[in-house]
């Protein structure tokens, strides 16, 4: 009883800062949208408090600096928006401390801009990776989907917190669940930020959101650009004349079912998954059954389980050859017309797995149809997406490894 | 991705990177133009960058308010004190009486209400964010501790409960 006592005496303190989050700041007339005039009778009444002497009322300063943005991104009216889970939320504010356990999502609000002084605490994940999340170092550690700080996420007062939308729901319904009696106040989003089918609308979403709807455009003309091209050009290949791919996950044997995230970006690239007739997402596949399917090409994605190697943070391409060279020695694959004809290759998962998965679909597009894209260049699309959307002063030539052969 | 080996070259890299993230994304700006006819002055002022935001000009001694082609809602005058609420807008025009010379002596600051830039009109950036704007809310102290102890209580409960 005294443990509850105590939560409710938090939990109404709490509240005190956000009961009027509800209503649009400066709406003077109180009818859901603030017009330009009432704006600017705001930005005056605080000038003429602040310089001129003027005794009125005046908006607080986080009141006018919220009432520019409800007016230059949401047309002076509170967004209701619907994220990947379904739900719906209408904000009346922007959202200024935002927490965000899903590091795909952090990279996807640095595609569209996002500042991150506005991200008030990151997952563990974000913050061991420094070279590829240099601007986060120092933010609060909120630790993992599965096993998160939930002191660190309280003690940063965030007003939004982004979860996974499709994965590991359990854990990301019992983050809500404890931070929502923590601070009633918080708003939720839930993003996957990596499922092509979604993407596009992630995107879009996210920038309305966050008040980047510019970022956001700018961000999907140059991925639509990539994925326009390379859906173009397949798009004549009669579906029984499409390359057939065997793809393996890092660990041997284990390939791509019906409907799972790889068989997807397969057929993306113009392939025919040789194991989509399996039902089971990531099936444990028969060596021989992939001699017997015999596979034009064979991908190997590395960079996880027992193939930690290569990505961001490691220039050395050695083990990708050795990946190659195992592939090609298995027993009777030689048989096998994609080692036959030397058409395995290996992608890191960084560039097929998460955000990145169009410089994959390029990559793997290219390898599919090499007469087909001739002048597409995927490690070019990479630079791109490095140097203009995640500002990273990251050199290709220079550094990482991402794929075999380059 | 993994973390790497932070190497010399590459720390140096990362310090610039940093330095330049910190940097503000744009360039907000006001710009002061007069000119004169007679004992006419016309002030432009030229608003880059800025949606939403306000200004306030101090109109020298020996000069005095004449008008404003700016709507009259986005405009106040008080004393020797003219305020600009600009939404929108890429220019503020207004005129003045007085001796041509009297225009140098004008001065003002504006303010980025989305980003919270603020400057010196005429300057060639922007100041310090929220240097001008002094009616912040001051953050509720304690509040931090609070929510890090209604944390505490939570997964107290938590644990008990199960």
């Amino acid at each position: 009883m005294t443990h509850k006592l105590l939560l409710l005496v938090c939990c109404i303190f709490l509240l005190a800062g956000t009961a009027a989050a509800e209503t649009v700041p400066c709406d003077s007339d109180g009818d859901g949208t603030l017009t330009a005039s009432e704006l600017a009778t705001a930005i005056l009444d605080s000038l003429d408090a602040r310089f001129m002497g003027g005794t009125v009322e005046v908006p607080s300063s986080d009141d006018l600096r919220d009432a520019a943005f409800v007016y230059e991104h949401w047309d002076g009216r509170a967004l209701t928006i619907t994220d990947s889970s379904g739900r719906e939320t209408t904000l009346s504010r922007p959202l200024r401390k935002i927490a965000v356990f899903n590091s795909d999502t952090i990279e996807m609000m640095r595609s569209i801009g996002v500042e991150s002084d506005r991200v008030v605490g990151v997952s563990k994940y974000t913050l061991e990776d420094p070279t590829y999340f240099p601007e986060y170092r120092g933010k609060a550690n909120l630790g993992s989907t599965w096993a998160p700080d939930y002191e660190q996420a309280a003690a940063v007062r965030p007003d939004a917190v982004f979860l996974y939308a499709t994965i590991s729901q359990s854990s990301c319904d019992e983050i809500e669940e404890t931070l929502s009696s923590i601070d009633p106040g918080i708003r939720f989003f839930r993003f996957d930020s990596y499922r092509p089918t979604a993407y596009a609308d992630e995107v879009r979403t996210m920038g309305a959101l966050l008040g980047k709807e510019e970022g956001a455009e700018r961000f999907l003309a140059f991925h639509g650009s990539v994925m326009d091209t390379v859906a173009g050009r397949i798009a004549s290949i009669p579906a029984d004349e499409r390359v057939s791919v065997y793809l393996e996950n890092w660990d041997d044997y284990k390939s791509a079912g019906n409907g799972s995230g790889y068989d997807e970006k397969i057929g993306l690239a113009g392939g025919r998954n040789i194991f989509a007739d399996t039902a089971v997402e990531y099936p444990a596949v028969d060596p021989e059954a992939v001699i017997s399917r015999n596979p034009d090409v064979i991908v190997k994605i590395v960079g996880a389980g027992e193939l930690v190697f290569g990505g961001y943070g490691d220039d050395d391409p050695a083990p990708f050859e050795e990946v190659t060279r195992a592939i090609e020695d298995r027993p009777v694959w030689d048989r096998i017309d994609a080692v036959r004809d030397g058409r395995v290759h290996v992608i890191h998962s960084d560039v097929i797995g998460g955000p990145e998965y169009f410089i994959g679909v390029a990559y793997m597009a290219k390898w599919f149809y090499p007469d087909l894209f001739p002048d597409l260049d995927p490690r070019a699309v990479h630079q791109q997406y490095l140097s203009e959307f995640q500002r990273l002063d990251y050199d290709l030539e220079e550094h990482g490894a991402f794929v075999y052969p380059v | 991705m993994n973390p790497s080996v932070m190497t010399p070259r590459r720390a140096v890299g990362l310090c610039i990177l940093i330095a330049l993230l910190a940097a503000p994304a744009t360039a907000a700006s006001v710009e002061r133009t007069l000119t004169s006819s007679g004992n006419d002055l016309t002030v432009t002022l030229t608003v880059t960058d800025i949606t939403v935001g306000g200004i306030v000009e101090t109109i020298p001694d020996g000069c005095t308010w004449a008008g404003t082609d700016h709507p009259e809602n986005r405009t106040r005058v008080s004393g020797q004190k003219v305020a600009f609420a600009v939404v929108g807008e890429e220019a503020v025009r207004y005129r003045l009486q007085g001796p041509a010379e009297a225009g140098e002596a004008l001065a003002g600051t504006w303010e980025d209400l989305e980003t919270g830039e603020s400057g010196a009109v005429g300057s060639d950036g922007p100041g310090t964010p929220g240097e001008a704007a002094q009616t912040t809310v001051p953050s509720t102290p304690g509040f931090e501790w609070a929510a890090a102890l209604a944390a505490l209580v939570v997964l107290c409960v938590r644990r008990c409960g199960r």
